[in-house]
């Protein structure tokens, strides 16, 4: 077992560190949005100077002075100078400031020292000017996950108990209308349901908030303003565990382990929730931590649609089109990836622990 | 074999073989064998659910098709008087639901048009043309108000300082000339006093001399009178006496206030009161200098609800300021029924008789001389349902989008576009998918565990990750889609053809294949994927809907493609909206107009649900073990 958990850990680092590179180098290699603001944009860049992704270069040489500024004025025959060229300048009277990134290669490098050493994630360019993104982050994190927890915590037991029902009462009237139900909410995309339901509940009916309240509010509505988005967010969940727990207990019920135990005495109950219920939990377990991913990546969209100040919604404003905020939208990809991958290590992991065959099997 | 539905009680000469003499193993079958897809499609026809749910999905993509082609509405062109009109459909508008008339709620009237039978007043005429208001709905009721115009009406007026110790001064707007003989007088009605000691509110009023005198204070609630002639020493000595009313407002502490209900500035023998404001014509007392405030209580203002018939008012008669000549020209030698008709009472203008599109001109503008060419335009009152050819009033069953596009055609060609977008994503998924998987599978070895891992990792990065590398190229739009959707999405149909190959690769008809020379290119293709298709049709079949949702939700969030991007194929027009676009822009609506959300929302859902009906029934069919079970 040790080596199997070896063997997955390591594994989830090396495609961790894989795809974060590969986002850092695509992202970094994209065109940059720095602060509009020109007070910002000198620290910004002072601060990528400091952080290592930037070189000052100084051109005190009052001939090229005259011909950088004699390509400023006209940029159509700027063709043969490229220092300044992808670079931030400051004409200081006898000189120029050049900011110019370092190769690519270069940055990467002190990217992952500034991470590993300083936990220094970079500052947010556009969303909140020169604020460090990990700061960002850790305000939004908050809302998200209370918003996942509480929908996990929400359709596990639901989910699990009609599964249950409709497995034990199969092709009985309660279980085809399960199905029905269940088929539905699983085509149904999130962002419909979602709209109906504040359509329905706070517009309609008006018994919820129409949106997620500001942080500052207090009272009853802190709470209240979650049920939407957890229903939201749990229906397709909801919908996907009850199938499954359906067909694997179903097909556990009809196994003859469960026709053995019924003739060493065991009453259906007993059969059931000892034997029957315990095989099904197997491939279960793992599908539920396999969820959350996909809850988590579903909040996007219920956080925008919802007014949560999650991560997800931060992610949407630093996608806005031609105000692309590249650091914090490494900072938030970083952390689903992280988040899903220790999901996934989990999966495996609890594959093993579920499951003693599977434990046998690795060691191998 | 029963043994007690056998009877016993046969004769046994009766009984007779059927092959004794015969040899049957070179004989051919007398039934017809069923072969793999027969049997599939067998098991697909016993289940009701399923073939309802294949027949919706197809009559779906057969309408999304049909539909938008054969349609005379307008679902392309920008139409702006045709925008946001309410569904209104043939037959369930006779009784009275989806007839095109929407509820306006929380319209200001303007009083003038209070109509004196009913005592009802309609809001402006420019936005709820009266003809098109249903009388019989028009409801008038008042809602408090605090806000000084004259529409908000009655209430109290509250005068009081913004700061502690400060004064201010009210002046009632004009000047006046009372008659000294009729002894002017100035009677308050205040509802409230709230001052604190020190703190007075004086009436002041000119006295004949340039100096503005105190006639008396307000101190408590209730009416009180205050005679103009006692600030004035010597009234015999002016001939013409003018004056202004004035309130002074001293030393008030923050919470005081005097709160007015009238105010009259009378004379015995006036023809009318020079003063006699209350309400708004209270709250319209000038403050002069100091941190003078008023503010209004109890004001209410007249609002009114009524069903609005749409549809008329969009067809209907309206005024443009600015219509070209030349335009104006078109339309009439296009129209036989134009005739001008001298107007008696506008010199400038002129009607148009009956059926023509142009109403009436009101006037003419001067000439514009641009470029030695002379330009004039016309002011006039348009008919839009003949200007835009509409001969009887159309039905937009699910309504009009904020562009006057009808909806119900848009959502159909939404639908083709998502469908299409969805099959395409998923025929490159799907290609690429058994590629990969069949090269993974039939090798298997160290080429597996490498491929395996390769598309491991590709099938762990989160889809928000490759959306910001996309969209950080690209941009957002239908390259975006397209990447984000095939990125990772050919990975399950990989898997699924890898454990196909590996079922197969070991089976002894490719073992003697192989003995007889074949290539792998053989084995691969006549031998190993014809044995594995079902299942891996199926895998591609139910990743279709996948594709679909993923296509929806970017382009709802905005990524995927919007109304700028519009391409066709062939015949078939995909003007750039999917359901996605249409729920974005229905969702800026939601609250006035939830029909904008509802069409497409039921369309993607019967869509996706059916999809998946249709999914699960083509695994049920395939599935090899099911084979005879039904």
């Amino acid at each position: 077992m040790l080596r199997y958990t070896m063997i997955r850990t390591v594994w989830v680092f090396i495609i961790l560190v894989t795809i974060l590179s590969i986002n850092f180098i695509l992202l970094k290699n994209a065109p940059e949005y720095p602060p509009t603001i020109e007070e910002q944009r000198e620290i910004y860049y002072a601060r990528q100077v400091s952080d290592g992704y930037m070189t000052i270069v100084l051109e005190r040489d009052p001939e090229m002075v005259e011909i950088i500024r004699q390509e400023l004025r006209e940029p159509a025959a700027s063709d043969e100078y490229t220092l300044i060229r992808n670079a931030w300048y400051r004409d200081e009277g006898d000189q120029f400031r050049i900011y110019q990134p370092v190769p690519l290669i270069n940055q990467y490098f002190n990217w992952v020292r500034n991470i590993v050493t300083e936990w220094n994630w970079g500052v947010s360019t556009r969303v909140q000017a020169n604020v460090p993104v990990f700061d960002i982050l850790l305000s939004r994190i908050p809302v998200t996950f209370q918003l996942n927890i509480v929908a996990l915590f929400f359709y596990i037991p639901i989910g699990f108990l009609l599964g249950i029902v409709a497995a034990l009462r199969k092709d009985s009237f309660l279980d085809n209308f399960i199905s029905v139900a269940v088929m539905i909410l699983i085509s149904l995309p999130s962002f419909v349901t979602m709209t109906f339901l504040v359509l329905v509940f706070g517009y309609g009916l008006g018994w919820l908030p129409v949106q997620f309240p500001p942080a500052d509010v207090t009272g009853s509505i802190r709470y209240t303003a979650f049920v939407l988005p957890v229903l939201g967010l749990s229906f397709g969940a909801l919908a996907s565990l009850t199938r499954t727990s359906r067909a694997e207990l179903s097909e556990v019920l009809t196994s003859e382990f469960l026709l053995l135990a019924r003739t060493k005495g065991l009453s259906q109950t007993q059969a059931v929730l000892r034997h029957a219920m315990r095989n099904s939990m197997v491939p279960l377990v793992p599908g539920i931590i396999a969820s959350f991913v996909g809850l988590l990546s579903g909040s996007v969209i219920i956080e925008v649609i919802y007014s949560i100040p999650g991560t997800g919604r931060i992610f949407i404003r630093a996608m806005t089109q031609n105000n692309y905020d590249f650091n914090l939208i490494l900072g938030i990809t970083a952390f689903y990836t992280v988040i899903s991958l220790f999901a996934i290590l989990l999966v495996d992991l609890s594959y093993g622990l579920v499951d003693p065959r599977i434990r046998m099997g690795a060691r191998k | 074999m029963n043994i007690n539905n056998t009877n016993p009680n046969v004769d046994k000469d009766k009984l007779q073989f059927v092959q004794r003499d015969e040899k049957i193993f070179d004989k051919k079958f007398e039934t017809k064998p069923v072969g793999y897809f027969k049997d599939a499609m067998i098991r697909f026809v016993k289940n009701k659910t399923n073939v309802v749910a294949t027949a919706i999905l197809f009559t779906l993509i057969a309408l999304s098709i049909l539909i938008p082609t054969f349609t005379n509405k307008n679902f392309t062109t920008l139409e702006p008087r045709m925008a946001f009109l309410p569904p209104r459909v043939p037959i369930l508008e006779n009784f009275g639901i989806l007839d095109g008339n929407v509820y306006i709620e929380n319209q200001q009237i303007i009083p003038e048009t209070i109509d004196p039978e009913t005592g009802l007043g309609v809001p402006d005429q420019t936005r709820y043309p009266q003809e098109y208001i249903d009388k019989d709905t028009l409801i008038n009721y008042e809602i408090a108000c605090s806000e000084i115009t004259e529409n908000c009406m009655g209430g109290l007026v509250n005068f009081a300082n913004r700061e502690a110790d400060s004064s201010s001064t009210f002046k009632a707007p004009g000047t006046f000339f009372p008659d000294l003989d009729g002894n002017p007088t100035v009677t308050i009605d205040a509802s409230e006093v709230q001052i604190s000691e020190g703190t007075s509110f004086s009436v002041l009023v000119n006295d004949g001399a340039g100096n503005y005198v105190s006639i008396g204070e307000v101190t408590e609630a209730g009416v009180s009178e205050f005679s103009v002639l006692d600030a004035i020493e010597n009234p015999d000595d002016l001939f013409i006496y003018s004056t202004e009313l004035r309130f002074l407002f001293e030393n008030s502490a923050p919470d005081d206030y005097v709160r007015l209900e009238n105010v009259l500035f009378t004379f015995e023998g006036a023809e009318a009161p020079l003063v006699d404001a209350s309400g708004y014509s209270l709250a319209s007392f000038e403050t002069l200098d100091g941190t003078g405030r008023l503010t209004r209580f109890e004001a209410t203002i007249t609002m009114s609800s009524f069903e609005f018939d749409a549809y008329g008012a969009a067809l209907g008669d309206y005024r443009i300021a600015n219509f070209s000549k030349a335009e104006y020209e078109d339309i009439v030698q296009n129209h036989q029924s134009c005739s001008v008709v001298d107007n008696p009472d506008n010199p400038n203008g002129w009607y148009l008789s009956e059926g023509c599109p142009v109403r009436e001109v009101l006037s003419v503008s001067e000439p514009v001389v641009v470029d030695g060419e002379e330009y004039v335009s016309y002011e006039l009152i348009m008919n839009y349902g003949l200007y835009a050819g509409y001969e009887d009033t159309p039905y937009y069953l699910a309504g009009t989008t904020n562009t006057g596009r009808d909806l119900f055609n848009l959502a159909w060609v939404a639908l083709r576009t998502s469908l299409l977008i969805g099959v395409s994503a998923a025929l490159v998924n799907i290609t690429i998918g058994i590629i990969y998987g069949a090269i993974s599978g039939y090798y298997g070895g160290k080429v597996d565990i490498l491929m395996e891992r390769f598309s491991e990792i590709i099938a762990r990065i989160p889809f928000l990750v490759v959306l910001a590398i996309a969209v950080a190229y690209i941009g957002p739009g239908i390259t975006t889609l397209f990447i984000v959707l095939i990125v990772s999405g050919w990975i399950g149909v990989a898997s699924v053809t890898r454990t196909q190959f590996y079922r197969y690769k070991g089976r002894e008809y490719v073992l003697a294949s192989r003995t007889l020379g074949a290539k792998d290119n053989r084995l691969i293709f006549r031998h190993i994927l014809p044995n594995g298709i079902g299942t891996i049709i199926t895998a591609s079949i139910l990743s279709i809907p996948l594709v679909i949702f993923t296509e929806s939700t970017l382009s709802y969030l905005g990524f995927g493609i919007g109304h700028g991007q519009s391409f066709n194929i062939g015949p078939i027009e995909f003007s750039g909206v999917s359901i996605g676009v249409l729920l974005a822009d229905g969702r800026a609506e939601i609250i006035s107009r939830p029909y904008l959300t509802i069409w497409p929302a039921v369309i993607i859902s019967i869509l996706m649900i059916t999809f998946n009906l249709f999914g699960n029934a083509l695994r049920d069919a395939f599935n090899p073990s099911l084979r005879g079970s039904e």
